[in-house]
């Protein structure tokens, strides 16, 4: 994998995802630029990721949770 | 059962936590029932999006009397939306390869958080050197709120350098838990 793939990746394992004008939400632009391999390798390591998150959370909550969390919250 | 009426009950009468709570047990057994499409869809907006949806369905679900009922009806809502966001990607001439995707059957069962993982994650990231440990801070702070433009910013770095540091941060919280006897992977339904 490039160091430019690798940016790629390590962008796509965030939660945050921007929304589309009808509320709901779009794939991270990153995503798209990232071959088969690197596809896979992302998701992996965002299965990884949210465990971790969810580890070192106080509540136990991913990102992935937290993200879903605050758009429920929200006014 | 009775845990799994209750939680239901709460999230239909607006209980946002009780939600919340649900979808940290359901969130593993979700992510991993759309592996299959990992190179089909970003499986991380199909899963918020599905999770969404079963917070604005949870009042009228009926439950069908088996175990993790609503985790069942997850899986089918992040199938759905997976495959809607597949055709709208204009990959809906792929039709054999859909269908592989639908008969990979997925494991139905919420996971517990590894109170292992949890004792280690802690020692591990205190030794996590300045960089790193800023980048992946930003990260568990911000909970998805912003992009990492917005938190490299926020630490003076560029983009790229927020990346590279959580990258290292990332590996580094890995090989320390590998050091010490715990296995992600063991972890992941």
């Amino acid at each position: 994998m490039t160091r430019e793939e690798e940016l790629l990746l390590e962008q796509v394992t965030a939660a945050h995802r921007e929304r589309h004008a009808d509320g709901t939400i779009r794939s991270h632009p990153a995503w798209h630029d990232l071959d088969d391999a690197g596809k896979n390798e992302a998701f992996e390591a965002t299965v990884e990721l949210r465990k971790m998150e969810a580890a070192m959370d106080p509540q136990g909550q991913s990102s992935t949770v937290r993200a879903v969390l605050s758009r429920i919250l929200k006014p | 059962m009775t845990d799994e009426l209750q939680t239901l009950a709460a999230m239909a009468g607006g209980d946002a936590l009780a939600f919340a709570r649900w979808a940290s047990t359901a969130e593993p057994a979700l992510r991993s029932s759309l592996r299959a499409f990992a190179t089909s869809v970003d499986t991380e907006a199909v899963l918020q999006e599905a999770l969404l949806r079963v917070w604005q369905i949870a009042p009228r679900f009926t439950h069908d009397g088996k175990p993790h009922a609503l985790l069942r009806f997850a899986m089918r809502t992040a199938r759905n939306v997976a495959v809607s966001e597949w055709r709208k990607l204009g990959k809906a001439d792929q039709q054999e390869a859909l269908e592989k995707h639908l008969a990979m059957e997925a494991e139905v069962g919420p996971i517990t958080p590894d109170p292992k993982l949890r004792e280690h994650i802690f020692r591990c990231r205190e030794k996590l050197p300045g960089q790193p440990k800023a980048a992946l801070e930003q990260r568990l702070m911000s909970g998805g709120a912003d992009d990492d433009t917005t938190l490299a910013q926020r630490v003076g770095m560029t983009l790229n350098t927020f990346l590279q540091n959580f990258t290292r941060a990332r590996k580094l919280l890995k090989e320390c838990l590998e050091k010490a006897g715990v296995r992600l992977e063991e972890h992941v339904s």
